[in-house]
């Protein structure tokens, strides 16, 4: 018997703002599933934040009625990172696509998946830089062709975001599709719900510049397997996988998250000052 | 994704009959809407106008449905606990199918396809269940999503064959940060 | 050297212990009840490198470094050239050198000081335990008046972990060095203070930044490190823990500035403290804060530019890049610390600014601040009404308007967690409502109301600090800011003491611009000469951009690592005095 009382909608965590994606984007699959993620785990919207970099996914947080922040590119992590350990009674959620997180932001991707502050990162992976009409990012094919920047492909291998996440140290690791917004939706709440870094990469076709991932739904697959916690294990899975099994929690570690001791005033600025005095 | 059947098994009860109903009318009116939204910020005019108006429908169909829910304490679902053949609710139509090129036809009929969906729904669940009242209220369900179908077919006729050409614009992509 | 002080200088390297004399010697001092100013200055080795202490002593709060020393004791002479430069010299100075370690070299001996042996080595090796550089700081107690129970005191508490025989060894030097100061020429001596009038404290600039970090409330900091800033957040580390709140290490400063502007969002008054490079690298994030109206405090501990340039060395080169460095236009709080002591105001004063004004405040301290220590009086404490204003509750019926344009420009800041007025913070222009823009009128409004919240605001007198001769202002006018300050106030109460007239004004608030209040400060004012550490006159260039200068303005200015003397600025007061 529930016990939880549910007070919001899905619709209730949207604001009225229209979002201007194309039509087709799965940056909208995103938006319902978070909100539905956000319902069952039922939240009060003025208690979330979703952070976001610059890009077409980025645009996220003013599709809702949670407090949003929109930062600069690339930048979205340090800035949840600084607003949960300031204020760890909010829950944190970072969106940003593939070029905002695994490009200018790979560093501090890299770094937030090792400190481990709980927050949940989804990130929309279409393969290219939307807003920007275009350009191959860290997670296209070496031969796409596009782009006016890279007309004969970029020539370099693509990042495997996962694998670097779970190397790093994130203590939650699943891939999900926009293709189904329900199981999105779930995995989401699981994401929120385990401590620490959790990383959801959601497989997001971009229907203007990448018409061809129109494909991606036929690609994708229910992973066979149930997660692991053995890193190792799920190295090596990461490793091998062709990037299209979702629907399924990949890793989930068991760190204990980031969260420096608040001392509560132990102490006092008089102290303080009283060891500068001869 | 699932390959196998399973609508409507699950549904024996009236409360969790009219729970998945409202679940699935709701999500498809918000659907509907979300597409008419989009269509309109992009303005594709005649293609908004189709979706907006089954919004409406929805919405009104909702109406009758929350009255038919007022004090019957319903179950909760949460979204991935329904047991839908497809992946959103038979009603709802995934986001992924929608683009800026589509025409007043094609949104037709994927709107077509999906009520003939949500009409199979409730016609499996009222084969599946036991319940006489069960039986009857997804009959009843069934009949109004036919309505629906109706309409649309009407629209289906109406649609000019050259409908294909508007839908095209000479305008490349744009880049707005 | 008309002040009643005494400067000098221990120099050695590789072991020979210049850096702890020299901190021995300052506390021994303050428990003279002296005041004391010690900077350091070292080879690039992390250790066992050619090291110099610099130190000044007095019987009143002193204000900068003198214009040469009057003893410089050299343990060794391992490379001592590298500080020659910052040794200036004169006929009456001498110099103290071990002959063991051969003659002084030539560098040193431009200005022609006198000279003098003290066997060092020699008297450190017939004690059990002794080390040379004890003995030259027994000889430099003598020569200066320091009564060697200070001495003792503070050699009690070094080495009290080492046990009584270290004490001892130490100690018996120490005597010994007293001893064998009686054959060596004499250097001005201060006499010993009898009883405490005014309560002093020994504080660095990085730690006086720290504490009034601290004061104004902030419990937030992120932090990277870098020379000459990272002793501010090392202070900071603890001390946080101790009144509530957190420092975490980020992994660059791009992550640094980022955060605190997620955590001061999040309602916490945050703050970093970085140098020139970091500092470049936070620009784009500062514009960000200022698009989004978020506070938040970035020290920029400078060093000499431009790039790497001098890691360990100070500069006033950060001015063009602290004011200007934003793309766009980013109106944003500037203000800079003139000394030790004011490192504590400033940076106090710049969190009020910043959670008052709803906008960055970058602070400019200099390495010559930061890592120098200073025996000073007890700093005064300031209490700031300005805080935060932020909206508490949705009003009836309405949208909440993040940032609503109103009269003050200053509009109610909504903390998450606050039920009705979730909104989102946005380096995109907006309109009132925190909505993306791309409305010419939207960019008017916000940018109009951007600037106004700055310019409209009362910065009381804090904006500069005014110094008269005692006899009145005169038609001359010193104009300077930073650590270029010390010695331009120096120079002033020498000019003072001979009858001079002249007016020193120090800027403290860099931007936004007081042309009213600078007007009002230069009236009558005829010839006005502006000081300033950097290479191209960054200082002043700003002036002659914004404000009405004298008739007669002339620039001093000249690179890092060098720092002006009172006497050349005196100099210039007086040929203007004929």
């Amino acid at each position: 018997m529930e016990t939880v009382v549910r007070n919001y909608k899905a619709k209730d965590y949207k604001s009225e703002v229209k979002p201007i994606w194309c039509p087709g984007c799965g940056d909208y699959t995103v938006l319902n599933a978070v909100t539905r993620a956000l319902a069952e785990l039922a939240l009060p919207p003025h208690e979330v934040a979703i952070v976001s970099g610059i890009g077409c996914s980025s645009r996220i947080p003013a599709y809702t009625n949670v407090y949003g922040f929109h930062g600069v590119h690339g930048r979205a992590l340090p800035v949840a990172t600084g607003l949960k350990l300031a204020r760890p009674d909010l829950t944190v959620l970072v969106t940003g696509g593939d070029g905002d997180g695994f490009s200018i932001g790979g560093n501090h991707f890299m770094h937030a998946c090792r400190r481990n502050v709980d927050l949940t990162y989804i990130v929309m992976d279409n393969q290219v830089y939307g807003m920007t009409k275009g350009q191959a990012s860290p997670t296209t094919a070496p031969d796409w062709e596009g782009s006016k920047l890279t007309p004969q492909g970029t020539g370099i291998n693509p990042f495997q975001p996962l694998v670097i996440g779970l190397a790093s140290g994130a203590n939650f690791i699943a891939r999900v599709s926009s293709s189904d917004p329900v199981n999105m939706a779930q995995i989401i709440v699981q994401a929120v719900r385990h401590p620490g870094f959790s990383l959801v990469q959601v497989l997001s076709p971009c229907v203007t510049f990448r018409p061809e991932q129109s494909v991606w739904r036929d690609y994708v697959r229910t992973a066979e397997v149930d997660y692991t916690d053995d890193a190792a294990r799920a190295a090596r899975r990461l490793m091998t996988d062709d990037g299209f099994n979702v629907g399924k929690v990949l890793f989930k570690g068991s760190r204990a998250p980031y969260r420096p001791e608040f001392e509560r005033s132990s102490g006092s600025i008089a102290e303080l000052e009283s060891r500068f005095m001869l | 994704m699932k390959e196998t059947q399973t609508d409507g098994i699950e549904v024996q009860t009236v409360p969790q009959l009219l729970a998945h109903a409202l679940a699935l009318e709701t999500e498809a009116s918000e659907r509907y809407g979300e597409l008419a939204d989009q269509m309109e910020i992009h303005r594709k005019t005649a293609v908004a106008a189709i979706f907006r108006r089954l919004e409406v429908a929805e919405k009104q169909h909702l109406a009758g449905l929350a009255a038919l829910c007022k004090d019957v304490e319903l179950p909760h679902y949460a979204p991935w606990d329904f047991k839908w053949s497809s992946n959103e609710g038979p009603e709802t139509i995934d986001i992924g199918r929608v683009s800026y090129q589509l025409s007043v036809r094609e949104a037709v009929l994927l709107a077509l396809e999906h009520e003939r969906r949500a009409t199979q729904f409730y016609v499996d669940v009222a084969a599946a269940a036991k319940a006489p009242d069960v039986i009857a209220l997804a009959r009843q369900f069934a009949d109004e999503e036919r309505e629906h179908s109706g309409w649309l077919q009407n629209c289906l006729a109406e649609c000019g064959a050259d409908d294909s050409k508007a839908s095209e614009d000479p305008d490349p992509p744009l880049c707005q940060e | 050297m008309t002040t009643h002080s005494v400067s000098l200088v221990i120099a050695g390297s590789g072991g020979a212990g210049v850096v702890t004399a020299g901190s021995l010697l300052l506390n021994a001092a303050a428990k003279t009840g002296w005041y004391a100013l010690m900077s350091r200055s070292s080879g690039p080795q992390i250790r066992g490198g050619e090291a110099a202490t610099m130190l000044r002593f007095a019987t009143k709060p002193i204000l900068s470094h003198d214009d040469s020393f009057h003893l410089l004791m050299a343990i060794d002479w391992d490379n001592i050239n590298r500080f020659s430069a910052e040794i200036p010299l004169t006929g009456n100075s001498l110099i103290v050198g071990d002959p063991a370690h051969g003659p002084c070299p030539a560098a040193l001996l431009a200005a022609q000081p006198r000279q003098a042996a003290l066997a060092l080595t020699d008297i450190a090796e017939k004690i059990e335990g002794g080390r040379p550089n004890m003995v030259a700081l027994g000889a430099i107690a003598a020569m200066i008046g320091l009564p060697p129970q200070a001495m003792q005191a503070v050699v009690e508490q070094y080495l009290r972990r080492k046990g009584q025989a270290a004490i001892d060894a130490s100690m018996a030097a120490f005597h010994a060095g007293f001893a064998a100061a009686a054959d060596l020429p004499a250097i001005p001596k201060l006499p010993a203070i009898s009883s405490e009038t005014t309560s002093r404290w020994s504080i660095t600039g990085n730690e006086a930044t720290g504490l009034g970090i601290l004061r104004g409330g902030v419990r937030f900091v992120a932090a990277y490190p870098i020379t000459p800033a990272t002793e501010v957040l090392e202070w900071l580390a603890p001390s946080l823990a101790k009144v509530g709140g957190v420092l975490v290490q980020a992994e660059d400063e791009l992550s640094s500035i980022n955060q605190i502007i997620g955590a001061s969002y999040g309602g916490v008054p945050a703050m970093t403290a970085t140098s020139g490079p970091g500092l470049s690298l936070m620009v784009e994030a500062l514009g960000l804060a200022v698009a989004a109206e978020v506070p938040v405090v970035v020290v920029d501990a400078m060093r000499v530019g431009p790039s790497t340039g001098i890691a360990t060395k100070s500069e006033q080169s950060d001015l063009n890049i602290a004011v200007y460095g934003m793309h766009g236009d980013a109106p944003h709080i500037v203000v800079a610390a003139n000394s030790v002591a004011d490192c504590l105001f400033t940076s106090q004063w710049a969190v009020h600014l910043a959670e008052a004004m709803q906008a960055p405040a970058i602070v400019l301290t200099d390495q010559s601040m930061g890592q120098s220590r200073a025996i000073l009086p007890r700093p005064a404490q300031f209490a700031f009404s300005g805080q935060r204003v932020t909206a508490l509750a949705a009003a009836e019926g309405e949208r909440y308007q993040r940032y609503a344009v109103n009269a003050s420009g200053i509009s109610p800041m909504a903390i998450p967690g606050t039920p009705g007025l979730a909104h989102t913070a946005d380096g995109l222009e907006h309109n009132q409502f925190g909505i993306p823009s791309s409305q010419a009128s939207d960019h008017q409004a916000q940018m109009d109301k951007r600037s106004r919240k700055l310019t409209q605001f009362n910065y009381g007198d804090h904006w500069a600090d005014i110094v008269d001769t005692d006899a009145g202002p005169g038609d001359i006018a010193l104009i300077t800011w930073g650590s270029s300050t010390g010695p331009a106030r120096e120079a002033l109460q020498r000019f003072s003491a001979a009858g001079g007239k002249a007016r020193l004004i120090s800027v403290r608030l860099i931007a936004p611009v007081q042309p009213d209040r600078m007007a009002a400060a230069l009236a009558g004012v005829t010839r006005a000469l502006v000081i300033e550490q950097s290479h191209s006159g960054q200082f002043y260039r700003m002036l002659r951009a914004f404000y009405d200068l004298p008739p007669d303005t002339r620039s001093l200015h000249q690179a890092g690592p060098l720092a002006f003397g009172p006497g050349r600025i005196l100099e210039q007061l007086t040929s203007w005095s004929v």
